[in-house]
């Protein structure tokens, strides 16, 4: 890993020298005043510099060359420089390019220009703020501890600020985790008080001056190193994201000597100071459904809480984490599209963190996004906030997929919580592709369906089988003298209805002519009875005996209707008849009908089964 | 609008012809059947998460997993030098693959069509998905033998049975999930052949034994119940063309398939246990040639030739079956079988196979649990299969019998028990209710010489409607009894426990996985790790390091010399594990939150195996036992025990620990004592890792000292 970190900072080297001609180091500028701040408290080290620059010189300066030595490139994960502005509100970033200079092309210090936006004109000052942040770079001493010892760690430095220029005069303050120091080198003036140790000030220190300085002190802080990371981030346009993190994770902290006592682990306090037995780690606040788990299954000991701005999730890997052990645990969350997913018409941006909060003072090796857009996605460009290595696109195949999914793959090593930053992906996606899985998801049932219906309605065997064919035969009769007789019945009911309507307003002609069509329905419908009933002699002698009886019945019904009917034309509408003797004559009529008619839908219900 | 849908869907149904309905209803209650069975495994998954259960899943899915990966080949060649250090195994020929296979190929097929499911989800998945299969296929087995009501309810009884539930919950990834499925499609063909006497059903019954061979060891049951099927129809004279051309189909077909399974290879024609089927098979040809010598022969040629054919054969088959047992050709009895018909063998003369609790004999109440009112139905389903005695009926008498014995040997058989108890059950129901259901309402019975028989009972109807209610009432208090055993007894993955706290919430110990994860991520990837052989599938598949011994118990010897290791004294200890490369060692230990079955209380077999072999004949049972001849590991117990390895393991710095209020430190909560050796140092182990719970304890094997540092 460290050969392509290497191959990478001799890229940009050549890249530099290549574009542009060396820089110089003006002997006319000076640092007036540097304030050094090198914070230890956790186990990364965080190096903050401020300085006044003045121009001494007659002509103005254009851009200052900040430095990092030697032995602090390799570690280093992120440079920043700010411009601070005290008389005109606050603090500016500032843009660092990467360049050499003339002198120092051999040595492996790593110069940055950051270009002036006026330029320092004689007796001017301007100040800026230099913030690096090293990974990896305290070393445990001793290497290796037991678990009752606590953890001490030793930083190499120097007592000057390494700048290119001469500094008048300097200070630094070093922060520490804890009261405890083992030693610390003492280039006077120097003073300890509580957790911090000032040196300084020292006047007139040279451009490119170096004297060691080693602290050695304790530290209890969590070392945890994610040695790798795999993140995964699955774009839906159905509205949902899914992020999935694969962590390994190891305690790069002094390493556990001898035997891990659960006893004293469980028991006394002093025990197992520098182990780990859980972290936070911040999920976005719209983050949903998050799990857990490794390889062997869900892992138990977690807990969530959330925040008005953010997800907390309380991790607790399987087991404590002591020096030099490892662990590995996948976690993932969905969160909603709207929140990272911008579009217009067919356009869309995606903006979404490169790396996220996994522990506090994180510190990441190496790590791989995968990003997973959408089928059918085209024209797929990257904005990255900095640098970020794009390895070639690969397919993921997942549900309802058919030609496979673009995948953006992002690597990066040495990353640190700064770099938890968004960035950009835009691409386009044409809307109607949306209605692709529903689609196929259709087709898929439509022709499982067709298929059953073949394999249903066709016949596939070779013999015939005259018995069920018979059967099914007979069923399609009877099926349809069903059908005759549902229709028939609905006749009668007319004929009822035309027979009520009669009696009570008594309008003959209006009777008539309805009646002309119910008749013919009936005739038709009997008709059609009859002839499947002739057909089913020959089938099923039974079956067509009960539709004999059937026609009976319906023989039966239709005299008792025509008796009515001749009751109400001849007597009733004319007035011929009172109103008791009437209903003498009526009522029996009436009771016969729904008599047979009962009987009717007996013959028919046994003609169901 | 919804009430008129359903009163549209109503009148439509009942405007369905009768064979339409009846397919609806068989269709419809058959699918919910299905998808119950499916859905009551699912507990574990509910109350867990998706994870395989116990022990030889984690085995099963290891495997699974690199058959995914490598391919058949690789997997079919496959040398494990993960486990048996320095042994090995051979899995391609020592597995059942069938299980694997299936699996695979589910996967495989997804995968095809892009449903990238996890290889772990088809696993714990595979055996409800299954039970569903069974659950269709017990319907189609009944219907064959008795009508498709006996069928749906047989089918119904079958998706909840614990019987069967306790081996196929999801998660529980074993051989016995698909093969109880492979059983009765073969049942179900052999039926089907014996019906038809057709080669075809007869072969389908051949291709189904194949995949049941290929899937689970059980397949001797089978290979032994068709042939005495057969035997028992030639003794009631009903065997016929349609049985020699169905049995000797599939005899031959079905045995060459079954030597094709490497693990099987040339025992269906070597070993005993396959010796009836090859009897029968033989026996099937003479009795066919006697039939058709006699009816071309008069009756006193054909004594002649009867009798001396009856010798003849007779002789030369007993020499023949002496000659080959002799000189070694013919398998003997193995271990397994013995104790199958004799319960006391194995105890007597293998502690090995003792020693496992399911090979253990069944208990009377675990009969009624696993099985409830199907207990007593069983015998009213022989009955009737008795009343209206067939070839197929002979058949399903024959399992049930059969069966109902070698589930009272060994309990874990139940499994075979369960299918036939629901078939029979649902028989008997399906039976009963026919007669009963048409006496509820006498007026519907349209026959009329039936009715005046009838009419010299009184109260017909209320009696029928009571005994209706009677049968109603028992199915659903079988229902509620089989989902209270699902949920309580069998749902749980016995790799994660649960208690519950004084509050009523739920606690976990997950201590097994925290302890396999750590081996996994902090030890050298070719660590070897010495422990009992219970835990060693679960090592290897999660922890992914070397093993001794593991469940697949196949050298006593070895097994015997970890026992020894364990019972042994520290100094003697380590010369074992010296000779045996260990770097880790891993006890279980259930004194601090009171989990009983750990490695103390399984201790007196470890002694066993151990003193079993010439090896570890120095190590004596009795050794082990106070003076009063009683287990105990308080100060009464025997230094012996207080001294061995296994002991200083367990009780490493114990003796400070407080486990329960009101105890004195050391207070063992398994077997309820005070520890009777508390203060010692251990020389040459380095406690490496103890679990939150200290459940499982691992033990890093120090280096030899460098020589004149003592």
């Amino acid at each position: 890993m460290t050969g392509l970190r290497v191959a990478l900072v001799a890229l940009v080297f050549l890249c530099g020298s290549s574009l542009a001609a060396p820089d110089v180091i003006s002997p006319s500028l000076r640092v007036k005043q540097a304030d050094r701040l090198v914070d230890l408290a956790s186990q990364l080290v965080k190096i903050n510099t401020q300085m006044v620059f003045e121009n001494t010189g007659a002509e103005a300066a254009r851009y200052v060359i900040l430095v990092v030595d030697e032995a602090h490139t390799a570690s280093m994960a992120y440079i920043n420089a700010i411009l601070v502005e005290p008389n005109k509100g606050g603090v500016k970033p500032m843009k660092l390019v990467e360049t050499t200079v003339k002198g120092q092309e051999r040595s492996g210090h790593r110069f940055y220009r950051v270009d002036l936006k006026t330029p320092l004109s004689t007796g001017k000052t301007v100040t800026i703020t230099l913030e690096t942040i090293h990974s990896h770079l305290l070393e445990p001493f001793p290497k290796e501890i037991s678990q009752k010892e606590k953890q001490l760690i030793k930083y190499t430095g120097s007592h000057y600020i390494f700048s290119p220029y001469l500094v008048v005069k300097q200070k630094t303050t070093v922060n520490l985790s804890a009261r405890n120091v083992e030693s610390y080198t003492k280039l006077k003036p120097v003073s300890q008080a509580d957790q911090s140790l000032n040196y300084g000030p020292y006047e007139n220190i040279p451009a490119f001056s170096h004297d060691a300085m080693v602290i050695h002190c304790e530290n209890n802080t969590p070392f945890l190193t994610v040695r790798n990371l795999q993140r995964a981030i699955e774009v839906s346009h159905w509205g949902n994201i899914a992020i999935e993190e694969t962590v390994d994770l190891e305690h790069t902290g002094a390493i556990l000597k001898g035997s891990f006592s659960r006893f004293e682990f469980q028991r006394e306090s002093g025990s197992g100071l520098s182990s780990v037995k859980s972290f936070k780690t911040i999920l976005p606040a719209s983050a949903t459904d998050a799990y857990y788990r490794d390889d062997i299954g869900n892992i138990s000991t977690s807990n969530m809480r959330v925040m008005s701005d953010a997800v907390e999730l309380n991790l607790r890997p399987r087991f404590p984490l002591f020096g030099g052990w490892k662990t590995h645990y996948v976690i993932g969350y969905n969160v909603p599209s709207y929140e990272y997913l911008y579009n217009s018409g067919d356009n869309y941006i995606l903006k979404i963190r490169f790396i996220d909060h996994i522990f506090d003072d994180m510190i990441v090796d190496d790590a791989v996004t995968r990003i997973i857009l959408p089928e059918g996605c085209t024209n797929i460009k990257l904005k990255a906030p900095y640098a970020i290595n794009r390895l070639p696109d690969t397919l993921h195949f997942t549900y309802l997929d058919t030609k496979g999914r673009p995948v953006v793959v992002l690597h990066k090593t040495n990353l640190i919580e700064h770099h938890i930053q968004d960035v950009e992906i835009s691409y386009t996606f044409p809307r109607l592709l949306m209605l692709q899985e529903p689609l196929l998801l259709i087709i898929a049932l439509f022709l499982l369906f067709v298929l059953v219906i073949i394999y249903v309605r066709l016949d596939f065997s070779i013999n015939k089988d005259e018995a069920s064919e018979n059967r099914l035969r007979i069923a399609g009769l009877v099926d349809k003298v069903l059908s005759h007789q549902l229709k028939r019945m609905t006749a009668y009911d007319a004929y009822d209805d035309q027979l009520n309507k009669l009696r009570q307003i008594k309008d003959l002609n209006s009777f008539n002519s309805s009646l002309k069509s119910v008749t013919s329905d009936l005739k038709a419908e009997t008709q059609a009875i009859a002839d499947h009933q002739t057909k089913l002699k020959s089938d099923g002698p039974e079956l067509a005996e009960k539709v004999s009886e059937l026609q009976k019945l319906d023989k039966a019904l239709k005299e008792v209707l025509a008796q009515q009917q001749a009751l109400y034309v001849e007597k009733l509408v004319p007035g011929k008849i009172n109103r008791t003797a009437f209903l003498e004559v009526d009522g029996p009529l009436v009771k016969k009908k729904s008599d047979i008619r009962e009987k009717i839908s007996v013959v028919v219900k046994s003609l169901q089964h | 609008m919804g009430i008129m849908g359903i009163l549209r869907l109503n009148t439509h149904l009942l405007r369905l012809t009768r064979d339409k309905q009846e397919t609806f209803l068989t269709l419809s209650i058959l699918s919910l059947a299905a998808v119950l069975s499916f859905a009551t495994r699912l507990f574990s998954v509910l109350r867990y998460e998706s994870v395989i259960h116990e022990f030889d899943p984690y085995f099963n899915y290891r495997t699974t997993k690199f058959l995914t990966e490598e391919g058949f080949y690789n997997f079919h060649n496959w040398f494990d030098d993960r486990a048996w250090y320095p042994l090995g195994r051979i899995i391609g020929g020592t597995i059942y693959p069938g299980l694997m296979v299936t699996s695979a190929a589910l996967f495989r097929l997804m995968w095809l069509v892009n449903i990238t499911i996890d290889i772990r989800n088809v696993c714990v998945f595979l055996a409800p998905f299954f039970s569903s299969l069974t659950t269709v296929v017990t319907y189609c087995l009944t219907k064959e033998l008795w009508d498709s009501g006996a069928g749906l309810v047989a089918a119904v009884m079958i998706s909840i049975v614990p019987g069967y539930i306790s081996r196929s919950v999801a998660g529980s990834y074993d051989n016995e999930g698909i093969a109880i499925f492979c059983m009765l499609l073969t049942y179900y063909m052999w039926i089907k052949a014996v019906k038809t006497g057709t080669i075809y059903w007869s072969t389908m019954a051949a291709l189904s034994y194949f995949y049941m061979v290929s899937s689970w060891g059980g397949y001797v049951f089978l290979i032994n119940l068709i042939p005495l099927h057969v035997l028992v129809l030639m003794f009631t004279g009903r065997f016929s063309h349609r049985i020699y051309s169905a049995y000797s189909t599939l005899y031959c077909v079905g045995t060459l398939l079954s030597m094709q399974v490497s693990f099987v290879g040339f025992q269906p024609i070597q070993t005993s246990e396959h010796m009836l089927a090859l009897g029968v098979f033989g026996l099937c040809q003479i009795f066919s040639a006697v039939e058709y010598l006699k009816s071309k022969l008069n009756k006193e040629d054909f004594e002649v030739l009867f009798r001396a054919l009856i010798w003849a054969i007779a002789g030369i088959t007993t020499v023949f079956a002496a000659v080959l047992t002799m000189s070694g050709k013919i398998a003997p009895w193995t271990g397994r079988f013995y104790s199958l018909l004799d319960p006391s063998y194995a105890k007597n003369n293998i502690p090995i196979i003792a020693s496992v609790s399911e090979h253990q004999p069944t208990s009377w109440s675990s009969f009624y649990f696993d099985l409830q009112i199907m207990v007593f139905l069983f015998p009213t389903g022989l009955y009737f299969c008795f009343s209206k005695l067939t070839d197929s009926n002979i058949f399903i008498i024959l399992y049930g019998v059969t069966s109902i014995y070698f589930a009272g040997v060994m309990v874990r058989l139940m499994l075979v028990l369960a299918p036939v108890m629901c078939i029979l059950s649902g028989i008997a129901v399906s039976a009963m209710l026919t007669i009963y259901m048409k006496q509820v309402d006498p007026s519907k019975v349209a026959d009329k010489k039936s009715k005046k028989f009838d009419s010299h009972f009184t109260m017909k109807s209320e009696i029928a409607t009571a005994f209706v209610g009677m049968i109603t009432f028992l199915l659903i208090s079988y229902t509620f009894h089989c989902t209270w055993v699902t949920s309580e007894a069998y749902s749980s993955p016995s790799i994660v426990l649960s208690a519950r706290s004084q509050d009523g919430s739920r606690v976990l110990f997950d201590d097994f996985r925290e302890a396999y994860y750590w081996l996994k991520m902090n030890t050298p990837e070719d660590a070897k790790i010495m422990s009992w052989w219970d835990y060693g599938y679960q090592i290897t598949a999660m922890a992914n390091r070397t093993i001794l011994v593991d469940n697949n118990t196949w050298n006593n010897t070895h097994i015997s010399r970890v026992g020894q290791a364990m019972a042994s004294p520290e100094d003697k200890a380590y010369e074992i594990m010296k000779e045996l490369d260990v770097d880790y060692v891993l006890v279980i230990f259930g004194g601090v939150i009171g989990y009983s079955s750990d490695d103390i209380n399984k201790f007196l077999w470890m002694v066993r195996i151990g003193g079993s072999t010439e090896s570890g004949s120095h190590i004596k049972e009795t050794d082990y036992y106070s003076s009063s001849g009683e287990f105990r590991v308080d100060k009464e117990g025997s230094p012996t025990l207080l001294n061995c390895l296994m002991y200083k393991m367990c009780y490493y710095r114990f003796g400070q620990q407080f486990t329960e209020m009101g105890r004195p430190a050391g207070w063992d909560r398994v077997r309820g004592a005070e520890i009777g050796n508390k203060d010692f140092e251990l020389d040459v182990l380095e406690e490496a890792y103890t679990t939150d719970h200290w459940l499982v304890r691992i033990y890093k094997v120090k280096d030899l000292p460098n020589r004149g540092t003592r």
